[in-house]
């Protein structure tokens, strides 16, 4: 008789998914890019120390904050838009799909696997280079405040959902241009709220020439506005950050993830793997 | 419970290349049906469209037209692939991976308890001799052990099914060998098996039936002792002719049905029917030719092959390739 005669209910399905996060962990864990990631981030903050030198007195716990929340987004999302884009190449390349796939796992707990699994990794970054932080921050005269951590956390929101695009793109094409095209919407979509204000601006370009105006507002329906994630100069202003704020931005930023998954499983379950 | 294990009907699968999305059938007519407990091969050429197929019957891809079902069921449901043990051509695992770690992993997959899992691992890497590389990452792994691990992977689950594609491709003759006994063992134990191979000789023993592929369709399909016409035997026999000279070969060569294979000074090697036997010897023995051999031959699977291939090639899309495919289903 068959040993694996369960293979329905969510149970299973929950199971099979952890397996293939664990293991995409596991990867990762003995992968080159990801500790260069973390030893350029671990480089950057140790930079910030000493710019601080240069900065005012009362300026230099300021220096570190907005350059180490500056440097954590940056290397976290290389990772991910790096690490997303080769997720599907790098299985299909070495064949090793081939041996996993024929196994009673649906492609979708495949795929949601290998995301859960680089979302994790990209957690366990953050962590690291927070810790990271805070050390550099009290070592200035700063201290790790709830704003401060919470700002890290809302880059987080904004990493996993560059994850899920670079996952998107990882499904419809190769892997450079896959690369790119997330880097592409990451740029963009840092800077898709200036489209936003152009457009709803009564001259300029944006708001007269028709071909720009069509551009601008097919630009800013596709694409999410990531600048939701960046409190950074609220807090570094002392600004308060509304719960409410919070709240819609991980509402925002849960939409657009699942959305991009949900399109990367599409593409994926048509695919020919050959 | 289905007792079709495995069925295709007219299976094809046409790829789209290049920017033009110029086709390329690789898969054009299959048909073929699998019961428990059989056994069969796929045979065929290289590129003839085995593999392809084998995707097609586990889901790795969709077939253009026609159907395949497995376990009476669509190779997209997971309960389908459950009790199937697959090895891939060539198979490839993450190589910064232990043979234990990949068996880990394909354990949780199959949903197999920590304790099966670990009994059926060690037993398994043991019996395929990766004992002593069980903790050793599978970098450097040479193609023979890599597919040792793709052997003893696929019975983690311990299919009712098993389906192998070149299961003996990158082994050594020893490990040829135990792959072949650990294949008769699991025909013994009762399951089916379904693999291709292109090495005809070696599945002879391994199999009940075989589809023969080429260029995408069965050109030959059935019981093996039905299709090798076992009935009608030839036998080989090698004369030293000595004293008896030119004149003993052609009385061994006036006997009934004989035919000279090969003249290479005073031997001579010949063919008579199976009940010529008697007569040639006698002709041997009276033209004072020694015997030196003698060796029954049966159709072998090889030139069956190569005679179903060549017509097919021959009569180009022909109607005879569809009617083995429809008169040879077991
Ligand atoms: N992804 C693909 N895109 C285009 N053509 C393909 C693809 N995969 C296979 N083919 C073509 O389909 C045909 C059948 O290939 P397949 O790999 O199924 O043959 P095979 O019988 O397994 O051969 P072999 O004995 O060499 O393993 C070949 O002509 C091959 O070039
Ligand atoms: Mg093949």
């Amino acid at each position: 008789m068959t040993g694996a005669v369960h293979v329905t209910g969510p149970a299973r399905s929950l199971q099979r998914i952890a397996a293939v996060a664990a293991n995409t962990l596991r990867e990762a864990r003995r992968n080159r890019v990801f500790y260069g990631m973390l030893a350029a981030a671990v480089l950057l903050l140790l930079f910030s120390v000493a710019l601080s030198e240069l900065a005012l007195a009362d300026q230099k716990a300021r220096l570190v904050q907005d350059f180490g929340l500056f440097s954590i987004s940056l290397l976290t999302v290389a990772t991910a838009v790096l690490m997303g884009a080769l997720l599907l190449h790098k299985e299909l390349e070495r064949k090793t799909l081939y041996a996993i796939l024929p196994k009673p796992i649906r492609r979708s707990e495949f795929l949601v696997g290998k995301f859960a699994g680089l979302c994790a990794l990209l957690g366990v970054q953050v962590g690291l280079l927070g810790a990271c932080w805070w050390g550099v921050l009290v070592l200035r005269g700063g201290a790790m405040t709830p704003a401060l951590a919470l700002a890290l956390g809302l880059q987080y929101v904004e990493v996993v959902l560059v994850t899920a695009v670079a996952l998107f793109f990882s499904a419809l094409t190769r892997p450079v241009l896959a690369g790119v095209l997330t880097a592409g919407v990451f740029v963009v979509g840092r800077v898709v709220y200036v489209l936003q204000d152009l457009l709803s601006a009564p001259k300029g370009g944006f708001a007269e020439v028709p071909v720009m105006r069509a551009l601008g507002k097919v630009l800013v329906a596709v694409l999410p506005d990531l600048s939701t994630f960046n409190v950074a100069d609220e807090v570094l202003l002392g600004w308060p950050v509304p719960t409410d704020y919070v709240v819609a931005a991980l509402g925002y930023g849960l939409s657009w993830t699942v959305l991009f998954v949900a399109l990367a499983l599409v593409l994926f379950e048509r695919r020919d793997l050959t | 419970m289905t007792t079709v294990f495995l069925e295709l009907r007219n299976l094809q699968k046409v790829f789209r290349v290049g920017l033009l999305a110029r086709k390329v059938t690789a898969v054009r007519d299959v048909s073929l049906s699998l019961r428990r407990g059989e056994s069969m091969g796929f045979l065929g050429p290289n590129g003839s469209g085995k593999t392809t197929s084998i995707k097609c019957i586990l889901g790795l891809i969709r077939p253009t037209a026609g159907s395949v079902k497995l376990f009476g069921r669509d190779p997209w449901d997971i309960e389908a692939r459950a009790g199937v043990g697959y090895l891939p051509e060539s198979p490839y695992f993450y190589d910064w991976l232990t043979p234990r770690e990949v068996m880990n992993y394909a354990g949780d997959l199959f949903g197999l308890d920590r304790t099966t899992r670990r009994t059926r691992t060690g037993a398994l890497l043991e019996r395929l001799g990766l004992g002593h590389a069980a903790d050793r990452p599978l970098r450097g792994f040479s193609k023979g052990m890599l597919q040792r691990l793709g052997i003893a992977q696929s019975l983690l689950n311990d299919p009712e099914l098993v389906i192998y594609d070149e299961p003996l491709s990158g082994l050594d003759p020893i490990g040829r060998k135990e792959v072949l006994d650990l294949m008769a063992e699991l025909r013994s134990q009762g399951k089916s098996l379904f693999f291709s191979s292109h090495v005809l000789t070696d599945i002879e023993t391994l199999c009940d039936a075989v589809t023969i592929l080429n260029q995408g369709k069965v050109v030959a399909a059935g019981r093996l002792d039905a299709l090798l016409d076992r009935g009608a035997l030839e036998v080989e026999a090698l004369f030293e002719l000595g004293a008896g000279g030119e004149a003993a070969a052609r009385a061994l060569l006036a006997v009934e049905g004989s035919v000279e294979r090969e003249r290479t000074g005073a031997r001579l090697r010949l063919a008579v029917p199976h009940d010529a036997v008697d007569a040639l010897l006698q002709a041997g023995l009276a033209a004072g030719a020694k015997l030196e051999q003698l060796l029954p031959r049966r159709d072998s699977l090889e030139e069956l092959f190569v005679r179903k291939a060549v017509r097919v090639e021959a009569r180009g899309e022909s109607q005879d390739s569809q009617d083995a495919a429809a008169k040879g289903q077991p």
